[in-house]
């Protein structure tokens, strides 16, 4: 299925978090805790033994269920948690766009905050002032470029943030569920966008709960529950195994 | 310590933009927007030299240069760690989404105090003639414990960002701690100030050689004496090895308590 190298190769990754139960208000309690030796936390397996590999230009679909796993494996990815155990490997740039707007301010204006998320994902300052115009044109959001992003509405914000992450030209896009906001127009601007890095032979990484999504966009769709891959397949068959995990919750419910 | 170099300059226009957009959010939305940075240490000269040459006389003369030549060091030191403690913390948001190395929240806490430094040094190179203070040519070494101060603050804001992530506490310590190690440092006060069987815990304190350049240079017109400025940098590498070290080894971790 894979054509070409391995871009994101995944080696048995685990990510454990330390779920807190209730942290000690005040020092006597403290003091109560450390002498009895009682912990007050779990550790939660986010992630349990995750392998496998994407090859260059594939388009990916990670579906499953709500808290099994897809977001914190994208930023297992993504670089921002280190994991427990396993190896990450990841070839070529890459442009997270977990939330969009992750490094914006909102008292700067639009125009500098594309400079400054730009910087913050790794690109330097010439490389964001080439890309500034492009960036402003596909956000299309006019005069507002250059007044503080506070005064932005939320459609206007989106469409900024999606025309930095896009813009910089990664060669890994790696989307968690962000395009499920923003209106019809936006949408198709976004998925046209898609579509182009999928022309353009980029590799593509996409969470989503919208299995039409799914279907138009990705070759190959992984399914997560509790952590693990339990399947990986095209995106028909993927679906069925999703939808059966969702049965007995929708059975459950009523 | 290369890495540490290597990746200040790597990423030394994010930390540099990270660095004006504090400074461009300190002063946003005031009509006098980046001028109170040399406004403001100027009204506070003003307020102190007034204080000390009408109310509270000391017998030390132009005591409001003799004060201020370690008191704009000092404030640069206890702003940039005021900022720093709350560097991760205040980035949490920006730690879990997206892949930034850590360095650059502390580093451009650092930057931003700087300029802010530099800058409050323009008011006092003015007041040093109006009150009829000589200038020294001293002055020229500036520099040098300005860049010892540096590294020792550097160090410092890495060491209480680390603490800060994992007990919320620090910030509230640090507090405490900062305004008892004004007192115990010989700003408001000469170091002979201090009774002679006393003089050797002063010796413990490591700021004091980086401020007493300052004081020499600005208001003595003397160069500290040569184990003072070593005194000074083995403090301020001292500082930054331990603050660094710690910072590398739990920074990985920052994401899961944020």
């Amino acid at each position: 299925m894979s054509n070409g190298e391995p871009v994101i190769r995944l080696e048995n990754i685990c990510q454990h978090f330390r779920v807190i139960h209730e942290r000690p208000d005040t020092l006597r309690e403290l003091f109560a805790r450390v002498f009895r030796n009682r912990t007050s936390f779990h550790d939660f397996e986010a992630v349990r033994n995750v392998s496998f590999e994407i090859g260059r230009g594939q388009a990916v679909g990670i579906i499953g269920r709500n808290g099994s796993g897809k977001s914190t494996l994208l930023k297992i990815i993504a670089g921002v948690y280190r994991p427990t155990r396993g190896k990450v490997e990841v070839r070529g740039s890459l442009a997270p766009l977990i939330e969009l707007g992750a490094g914006f301010h909102h008292e700067l204006t639009g125009r500098e905050n594309i400079l400054l998320s730009g910087l913050l994902m790794g690109y330097s300052k010439k490389e964001m002032l080439a890309r500034q115009e492009r960036i402003i044109e596909f956000a299309d959001i006019g005069e507002f470029i250059d007044a503080p992003i506070k005064q932005y509405s939320s459609g206007m914000y989106m469409r900024l943030a999606f025309a930095v992450a896009t813009e910089v030209d990664p060669q890994i896009l790696v989307v968690d569920e962000i395009l499920a906001v923003g209106d019809a127009g936006f949408r198709e601007k976004c998925f046209q966008r898609i579509h182009s890095f999928r022309e353009a032979g980029k590799t593509i990484l996409l969470v989503t709960h919208d299995m039409e999504d799914v279907r138009q966009h990705c070759e190959r769709v992984m399914v997560m529950e509790q952590g693990s891959v339990i399947a990986d397949s095209g995106p028909e068959e993927a679906i069925a195994v999703y939808k059966s995990l969702l049965l007995p919750e929708v059975v459950g419910a009523h | 310590m290369r890495e540490l170099i290597g990746d200040s300059y790597r990423y030394r226009e994010l930390i540099w933009a990270l660095a004006l957009k504090e400074l461009k959010i300190r002063y946003k939305r005031s009509v006098l927007g980046f001028t109170w940075a040399l406004l403001n240490p100027a009204l506070l000269m003003l307020v102190l030299t007034l204080v000390f040459s009408t109310i509270l006389r000391f017998n030390i003369p132009h005591y409001a240069i003799f004060l201020l030549s370690v008191l704009l060091p000092w404030t640069f030191f206890s702003q940039s760690l005021a900022y720093a403690v709350e560097a991760i913390v205040t980035n949490g948001d920006l730690i879990k989404k997206v892949a930034v190395p850590k360095l650059v929240f502390p580093m451009a806490a650092l930057v931003s105090n700087i300029i802010n430094l530099l800058l409050s040094l323009i008011p006092l190179a003015i007041l040093v003639p109006l009150l009829r203070h000589p200038f020294y040519w001293t002055w020229i070494y500036l520099p040098v414990p300005l860049l010892a101060l540096a590294i020792f603050t550097l160090g410092m804001t890495f060491f209480f960002a680390v603490a800060n992530v994992f007990y919320r506490d620090v910030a509230h310590i640090l507090q405490i701690v900062l305004s008892a190690w004004f007192y115990l440092t010989p700003i408001i006060y000469p170091i002979d100030a201090i009774p002679a069987r006393y003089q050797w815990l002063l010796k413990l304190n490591p700021i004091i050689y980086v401020i007493n350049g300052f004081r020499l240079s600005v208001y003595y017109g003397l160069l500290p004496k040569a184990p003072s400025i070593i005194a000074s940098f083995v403090c301020a590498f001292i500082s930054l090895i331990i603050g660094f070290y710690l910072f590398r080894r739990y920074q990985d971790n920052f994401v899961f308590y944020v």
